[in-house]
């Protein structure tokens, strides 16, 4: 069953094309991650899906219904979802307790109060007002406020922005613990590390176009290149390497590292040379593209020599 | 179309099967939130609750040419000052302030109905109002032994009530003109101290000239006052006389309020201009 689906959806505001024919769809009980650099059309897109803003062409629907729908069926959809608005949207002078008992009284079968509290990790705090909170505190009452109705499709705009690592660990161990119900999440974030810790799946917006949609890992392997990392060991001849490897050797720290983008032919030269020294490769690393390199390199502006690299083609793995 | 990039299949989300709450419940439930914001909130406490009492009793303790017209006149002057405080000032600073924070935003992306909101939130704006209305009439009845029957205080809630539900929709709409939290108060306070002081809240309007009374008579807080004025002088059995043109004034205003309310209430936010958007653009 498809829980959000997006047909080429087109956004303008004046003559400011914000979010231009993008089209993608997401299966009931999938973590997909919305990510693209600021200006890219992630808020926008995850707006129109929550109903704030009306498409200028295409359309969106959230399990299987017109986000922009108000009246009796518009408040059924409702009861359905669960929001993390960009900014933290609290009332100051609410204690949590109050704050969470007033949204559990407007869904068909919430969660116990309580234990929306201790989910959100506030167990010490149901009297304090959430003015007197910190924010990272502040950004879990919001999403215990958000989760409350058992939503089945939850969208979290840059829930951790702003936070210290601490408190965005504790933000994702509480999204991780939620989505192992089943529920269908879009996050969007600009952290790369977000999106691999929580999403199946990556979707890539720049300049208001998909520029890539995959798994994390299929993203990784495609535009970003592997690592070879080898520590020399002290006899090695290193004045004999190769000079399509003598050029990645740090010499202070006597170790190769390099992006590699032709991994067979790179490795070929390495084996070869150290089997014509007699240099034991124990210790020598290969390491998968990081997901960031690969992002980056979707995503980089024109001038960027990494650029040429990823703008020919989009990362598509639709069967 | 997701073939690689599917998840492992999941359980779906549970489908919620039970019914949507009850309008009571939910209004129960707002209006009791609305006024725990109301209570919570220092300065709408002493501008509506605080100050009319205060300037009762300066008037009290420092004016002795204070004839029992002039203490009718000024009770009903300063009830209807905490009244207007609370349900235009206080209320318009509150909708404003809950929609900068997003509060609105989050509400109207909740199953809570829109009338529901607003409902709960022109309910506790009146009871807090009314609540006003009542310490400063018990100030004057402490202070000038005011004299209240039965009759006068039904035609005190009945001027009282409707006088507060105009001024909180009127309140409502004019949230449409005022940007950011920083700027309702002096927008609220511009627009509600002239009209309370040309109408003779702190005091009789003997001396003013005609034209001046006339053009109070049609503004919301002049036929709040003089309805109250002539229920306190109000003595004897029956319910006191309330001039019907001064209803009608006050329901106009409430009428013209709700339909400004409808036409051009905002629930989001407004951002800062985005560099390649035109102004409003993404709201």
């Amino acid at each position: 069953m498809t829980a959000i689906e997006v047909q080429h959806l087109v956004k303008r505001f004046g003559g400011f094309t914000a979010v231009g024919d993008v089209s993608f769809a997401v299966p009931a009980g999938q973590v997909a991650a919305v990510l693209g650099p600021n200006g890219a059309g992630k808020t926008t897109t995850i707006e129109i899906l929550e109903g704030f803003l009306a498409p200028s062409q295409g359309s969106v629907r959230v399990l299987g219904v017109d986000p922009r729908r108000r009246g009796a069926a518009g408040r059924a959809w409702r009861a359905r979802i669960g929001l993390v608005l960009q900014s933290t949207s609290l009332d100051l002078q609410l204690t949590v307790a109050e704050a969470v008992s007033l949204y559990a009284g407007l869904f068909p079968r919430p969660m116990a109060p309580g234990e929306v509290i201790e989910m959100i990790g506030l167990g010490a705090d149901t009297g304090t007002r959430i003015g007197a909170l910190s924010g990272g505190q502040r950004r879990r009452v919001d999403l215990g406020l958000a989760v409350i109705g058992r939503p089945e499709v939850l969208f979290l705009d840059e829930p951790t922005t702003g936070l210290d690592p601490e408190a965005r660990r504790a933000l994702w161990g509480i999204i991780q613990s939620l989505v192992a119900g089943g529920t269908t999440v879009l996050l969007t974030t600009h952290y790369i590390e977000e999106a691999q810790r929580l999403a199946d799946r990556v979707i890539v917006l720049a300049d208001g176009r998909l520029i890539a949609d995959a798994s994390p890992d299929q993203l990784r392997a495609h535009g970003a290149t592997p690592v070879i990392r080898y520590l020399l060991p002290a006899s090695a001849p290193v004045a004999d390497l190769p000079v399509a490897l003598a050029g990645h050797v740090d010499p202070a720290r006597h170790e190769l590292l390099m992006k590699s983008a032709d991994l067979t032919a790179d490795l070929g030269t390495l084996v070869s040379w150290a089997r014509h020294h007699h240099v034991d490769l124990t210790g020598l690393e290969i390491a998968p593209p990081s997901l960031e390199d690969a992002y980056l390199s979707l995503t980089a502006g024109p001038g960027d020599p990494d650029r040429a690299r990823a703008e020919p083609e989009k990362v598509s793995y639709r069967g | 179309m997701a073939d690689l990039h599917s998840p492992a299949p999941r359980a779906a989300g549970p489908a919620i099967t039970g019914r949507l709450p009850g309008a009571a419940r939910l209004l129960a439930a707002q209006v009791r939130y609305q006024l725990l914001l109301l209570a919570r909130n220092p300065r709408a406490m002493i501008l509506s609750l605080a100050f009319p009492l205060l300037i009762l009793v300066l008037n009290s303790t420092a004016r002795h040419d204070v004839g029992p017209q002039l203490e009718t006149a000024l009770v009903a002057g300063l009830a209807t000052f905490g009244l207007i405080a609370t349900a235009y000032v206080s209320h318009a600073i509150g909708l404003v302030t809950s929609r900068q924070d997003g509060v609105l935003r989050r509400w109207r992306a909740t199953p809570l109905p829109a009338w529901c909101f607003f409902a709960g939130k022109i309910t506790a704006t009146a009871l807090m109002a009314l609540a006003s209305v009542v310490i400063a009439v018990a100030g004057g009845i402490t202070l000038f032994h005011a004299h209240v029957t039965a009759g006068t205080a039904l035609s005190l809630l009945v001027t009282f009530t409707l006088g507060a539900l105009a001024w909180a929709a009127i309140g409502t709409a004019v949230t449409a003109l005022i940007p950011t939290a920083q700027s309702a108060g002096p927008v609220l306070m511009l627009t509600y101290i002239p009209v309370i002081l040309f109408s003779g809240a702190l005091g009789s309007q003997a001396g003013a000239p005609p034209w001046l009374s006339t053009v109070t008579s049609y503004l919301p807080a002049r036929p709040i006052i003089s309805g109250a004025s002539q229920a306190l002088r109000h003595s004897g059995g029956g319910i006191a006389f309330i001039s019907g043109r001064d209803l009608a004034v006050l329901a106009a205003w409430a009428a013209l309020g709700v339909v400004a309310s409808f036409r051009f209430f905002r629930w989001d936010p407004a951002r800062p201009q985005h560099p390649h958007t035109p102004a409003g653009a993404a709201v």
